[in-house]
């Protein structure tokens, strides 16, 4: 990918979101997209809809709205892209966009800093299963322990 | 040779002023159908976004977007007194969920600061606030693995009643803040003027509106969804779930020696139910008022 553009979503909307540190300067889109955050509970709150644009106003990222996936591709194709850079995500809504975008131009997909890497499968069934593997790598005496062995 | 470029005339309207409240230049040309990144200030910002965005309800929140804000609030984090006070309304809390749930900080990044706090000192150092971290990425994994499957109920509930003895949605006098309980009212007008709320009164709110008046989770959900600032479905309907019991193995309730002990005294002074509160009891009684089946011990 030699002229890509960088999908910034929801999830990642500070300096540290691993497509504008990978590719410094590209052309990055933002997209408010009918249903954003809520989803089915939307719509959201003029609050929450400030404080995202708060954020985006410190981003070198154009915004607009409207359909997530058809947003990017004509983003893309007005800059003439031979590809899109995004960040990796949770919300299953924001899975949707980017398989919409990646059935017409190639996603590179970038991986933020985990905060605890697990052995799988992990037991999610309750908290304190999850803290029992968890714990022991996150206190930092554990991290010093690392540091050294 | 080039001509010298012209001094930037200081009157001109695309000078920043005082109070301009600018975006980060883009190294691109725009196009018909971008959002504005400057406004001359942020009261223009919101009367714009409110044009652009009628179906959304409210204001402004007093909590700013963006990492000036977050990285205040990561210099002030402090692991002691986090973990002595954090119950209570006036407690430590560290008020990152809204940077952190956007990405404003990394949950990495907040972890690193945290274990540089938890050695600095001579003391061991609780681990509380560490695990608070690790609950938010507790409830992202169960996002990854659940997808929108958080919205069913996860277990059975533990309350006796059937799912139907709920009411599919959220009474009116609840969200408009008209319930007449002090503590209540006060919690949901915070919810909508502010996007934000200590996750006791997320609880005591959250316990009033499934146990108390009986009404599905799922509706009360979507009511803190559609306004917090750090809203997602993970953490959001989990919580939810945990305290109607779908999520836990007994229901979560709360009453009014709990309310006032961890609520910095503010709601029971004045509070027009005072005299008829329906918090005032045992947790024994409460259980047997607001249950059919038998329930373990009280929280």
């Amino acid at each position: 990918m030699e002229r890509p553009v960088l999908w910034i979503h929801a999830e990642a909307l500070g300096p540290a979101n691993p497509a504008l540190q990978a590719h410094p300067g590209q052309p990055a889109l933002f997209v408010f997209e009918p249903g954003l955050l809520a989803g089915d509970a939307g719509p959201i709150s003029l609050q929450r809809i400030v404080f995202l644009y708060e954020c985006l106003l410190e981003l070198p990222v154009t915004i607009r709205q409207g359909d997530g996936a058809e947003e990017v591709l004509a983003f893309a194709a007005r800059h003439r892209a031979d590809g899109v850079v995004t960040s990796a995500w949770v919300d299953p809504q924001l899975g949707e966009i980017a398989a919409g975008v990646a059935a017409s131009l190639p996603l590179q997909v970038l991986e933020p800093e985990p905060f605890v890497v697990l052995p799988q499968p992990v037991d999610l069934r309750r908290f304190s299963r999850y803290w029992k593997l968890a714990g022991p790598r996150l206190r930092p005496d554990r991290a010093e322990t690392d540091t050294f062995s | 040779m080039t001509a010298p470029a012209p001094l930037p005339d200081p009157t001109a309207s695309d000078q920043p002023s005082a109070t301009d409240l600018a975006g980060m230049p883009l190294g691109w040309p725009g196009h018909s159908g971008d959002l504005p990144r400057r406004f001359p200030g942020r009261e223009a910002l919101v009367q714009e976004l409110a044009a652009r965005f009628p179906e959304a309800s409210g204001g402004a929140s007093p909590i700013r977007g963006g990492s000036k804000p977050a990285l205040a609030g990561l210099e002030a984090l402090d692991p002691v007194r986090y973990a002595s006070s954090r119950n209570h309304l006036d407690g430590a809390v560290s008020g990152l969920s809204p940077y952190i749930r956007h990405g404003v900080v990394s949950l990495a990044q907040v972890r690193d600061l945290v274990q540089q706090r938890m050695t600095g000192g001579p003391e061991p150092v609780s681990e509380k606030l560490l695990q608070e971290l690790a609950w938010r990425d507790y409830w992202q994994r169960l996002w990854v693995r659940l997808g929108d499957g958080l919205w069913e109920n996860l277990e059975p509930l533990k309350t006796g009643h059937p799912e139907a003895a709920y009411a599919p949605g959220l009474p009116g006098d609840i969200d408009q803040g008209r319930t007449g309980l002090a503590c209540i009212d006060a919690f949901a007008r915070q919810l909508i003027e502010h996007g934000w709320l200590h996750n006791h009164a997320r609880m005591w709110l959250a316990a009033y509106v499934v146990h108390w008046r009986r009404v599905r989770w799922q509706a009360g959900a979507r009511w803190f969804l559609r306004h917090l600032l750090d809203g997602d479905p993970a953490s959001n309907n989990l919580s939810w779930q945990w305290v109607a019991s779908s999520f836990s193995s007994k229901p979560y309730v709360f009453n009014r020696a709990n309310l006032e002990r961890f609520g910095a005294g503010r709601h029971c002074p004045g509070c027009p139910a005072a005299a008829a509160c329906p918090f005032e009891a045992s947790y024994e009684a409460l259980q047997a008022q607001l249950f059919a089946a038998p329930q373990g011990e009280a929280n």
